[in-house]
């Protein structure tokens, strides 16, 4: 029985190295633009034309790079972690409430609303862009965070909805008639409820959230006027405009642009590797 | 007798519409009211100040004889069809590492597919931009190191291109000619992390049994993808095919980044989007901007419709 058991594994096994080799061979090319972003972030322009692929040995590493980089890039951080956290933040409580509202009761002209959410989906933002910019000028919201803020929560409310939507309805009805037998008022529910049993979700869309806030250059670009305001992505487009351009320099100031999505990471694997894979489902 | 119940049970939960009442106005104030005055304006002369006058169809009369919007369509074809080659790696790996019999190497590798993810887009393509600079670029350096160099002198004198010349670095982003190959090129091995993930869960359903079935009647790899994969990934191929279109056609980032607001030298790599923007933050013609807006829009739902109409998955 054991040796019957044993045996296909061990063909599997042989069979398999062709395989790990591809994915590995494609993974070292994907990754090889992270390890030229690290190792030149070192150099100064002279050394890295004398040797751009491999590594200085550590003593001769430049750290002014880095000083460089930091200096620079750390009131852009500040300011992108600033709109990445407080839209996230209100994007899913209003989508948490919303979601509520249409999944717990159905109230005449919530069928209204919902597909007044839906077709939302079917607009591609690029038309949109330019009656928005003058929106937010008559709205005096140009060259301000804010006006990234609310964009990013409006933008992100269908899909928010959408997902949170479909995980409430799936809660155990028992709950909430426990909770109003308790004398919970709607809101009360929603945060003794709701908020403790979606925590994985929150935790998944969140990430995504401030992933999409984070990687957003576009509307920042056109809306910022002044240094002290700029996120990441303008900051770094305007690093880029550089006419002689200290390679050393500008590759700290990306792998420090990366660092706070590294923590990230790190400590929310799981929910990364799962949340994408599941929203892929959904969507 | 369903009135009664309904209407008190609204007067009892009337509360409950305050909860929905927020994301409702975010979303009218900036999604929906954009959206209809980009219709609105697109009728318009409209240089973004108080004065606007109303010109019916001529912003789109001018759109369809607007020879840098025709070509920017045509750019953009050539970027869809690149795109959908692009795909191919994305559902390989899927399947390469779906087909692996250890539970923890999948695991592994799924995570390992998601680190490239910590580095921001924008990023990603500064670096590719400095990957393809001429003189300190990593591909022009493998171009020479692997002596593919000589071989591409040799195809241009034969086919008298007047692109590639021996001793001169490779300009990829400067000559007119190679911006599109430019295009195609960057991003390589184009592993789209959120595409494998979405192909991995859709092959989740197959059990090993299910190959070692098909190794018992001596099906290849080849069919085993074709027979047993490929039908089990059709729904997330349609859904990257949607996003594809929408990405593609709707988006200009790339381009404005890699190259400038006007496509690059020559502006072979302009594509409407990028009109679009162009026309609204260079040029300042707001009315003319929304109207290519609303064109791009049609073109977008139309393929759209196409794809969910024609691509079909039999469940």
């Amino acid at each position: 029985m054991s040796a019957a058991v044993i045996k296909p594994a061990r063909l599997h096994k042989k069979r398999d190295w062709p395989k790990h080799a591809i994915i590995w061979s494609f993974l070292l090319i994907e990754m090889f633009p992270l390890y030229m972003m690290f190792q030149v972030s070192f150099k100064d322009n002279a050394s890295f034309i004398a040797q751009p692929w491999l590594p200085l040995s550590p003593e001769d590493w430049k750290w002014s790079n880095w000083l460089f980089a930091i200096k620079l890039i750390g009131p852009y951080l500040a300011n992108t972690v600033f709109v990445a956290v407080t839209g996230t933040f209100c994007s899913l409580s209003l989508a948490i409430l919303a979601a509520y509202f249409f999944a717990r009761h159905k109230l005449p002209f919530s069928g209204v609303i919902w597909s007044a959410f839906l077709v939302l989906m079917l607009l591609p933002s690029v038309a949109n862009i330019v009656p928005l910019f003058m929106l937010l000028k008559s709205m005096s919201l140009l060259n301000t965070l804010l006006a990234l803020i609310v964009v990013g929560v409006a933008a992100g409310q269908v899909f928010n909805i959408f997902v949170l939507r479909n995980f409430i309805e799936d809660l155990p009805k028992d709950l909430f008639e426990a909770a109003e037998m308790d004398g919970a008022s709607h809101f009360q529910q929603v945060i003794n409820v709701v908020i403790p049993m979606a925590s994985p979700i929150i935790g998944t869309l969140a990430i995504l959230s401030f992933l999409s806030s984070w990687n957003d250059f576009l509307l920042p670009l056109i809306i910022l006027r002044d240094k002290e305001l700029f996120t990441l992505g303008v900051g770094l487009i305007y690093l880029d405009g550089e006419y002689v351009k200290p390679w050393g320099q500008i590759m700290a100031s990306y792998f420090l642009a990366s660092i706070p999505l590294i923590i990230i990471f790190l400590f929310t694997m799981r929910l990364f590797v799962r949340g994408l894979s599941a929203g892929a489902i959904k969507g | 007798m369903a009135y009664p119940i309904s209407r008190s049970k609204v007067l009892r939960e009337w509360r409950l519409y305050f909860f929905v009442v927020p994301s409702l106005l975010m979303v009218l104030t900036f999604a929906y009211f954009p959206a209809v005055s980009a219709v609105y304006h697109s009728f318009f002369d409209w240089s973004g100040g108080e004065a606007k006058q109303f010109i019916g169809w001529d912003n789109f009369k001018r759109a369809f004889t607007d020879s840098t919007l025709l070509m920017s369509f045509a750019t953009v074809g050539a970027l869809m069809i690149f795109n959908l080659i692009k795909m191919i790696p994305s559902i390989l790996l899927a399947v390469l590492i779906h087909r692996l019999t250890s539970n923890r190497w999948q695991y592994a590798y799924r995570a390992l597919l998601v680190v490239p993810m910590i580095v921001p887009q924008l990023v990603t393509l500064f670096i590719w931009k400095f990957i393809l600079d001429p003189n300190l670029g990593a591909l022009n350096g493998v171009i020479e190191a692997t002596g593919l160099k000589h071989v591409l002198v040799a195809i241009n004198d034969f086919f008298g291109w007047g692109v590639f010349f021996e001793g001169v670095p490779i300009g990829w982003l400067s000559q007119p000619e190679l911006i599109l190959p430019a295009l195609f090129i960057w991003g390589f091995p184009w592993i789209g992390t959120v595409g494998v993930l979405i192909y991995l869960a859709g092959l989740q359903s197959i059990g090993q049994e299910v190959y070692e079935a098909a190794e018992l009647d001596g099906i290849g790899p080849f069919k085993k993808f074709i027979y047993i994969e490929l039908p089990l990934i059709l729904t997330q191929i349609r859904l990257s095919l949607v996003l594809l279109i929408i990405g593609t056609l709707g988006g200009y980032g790339l381009q404005l980044l890699l190259l400038n607001e006007y496509g690059g030298p020559g502006g072979r790599g302009m594509v409407p989007g990028l009109w679009m923007y162009n026309r609204a933050f260079v040029a300042g013609e707001f009315g003319y901007a929304c109207s290519i807006g609303m064109i791009l829009f049609s073109v977008i739902l139309t393929l759209t419709f196409i794809n969910n109409r024609y691509v079909r998955v039999d469940k």
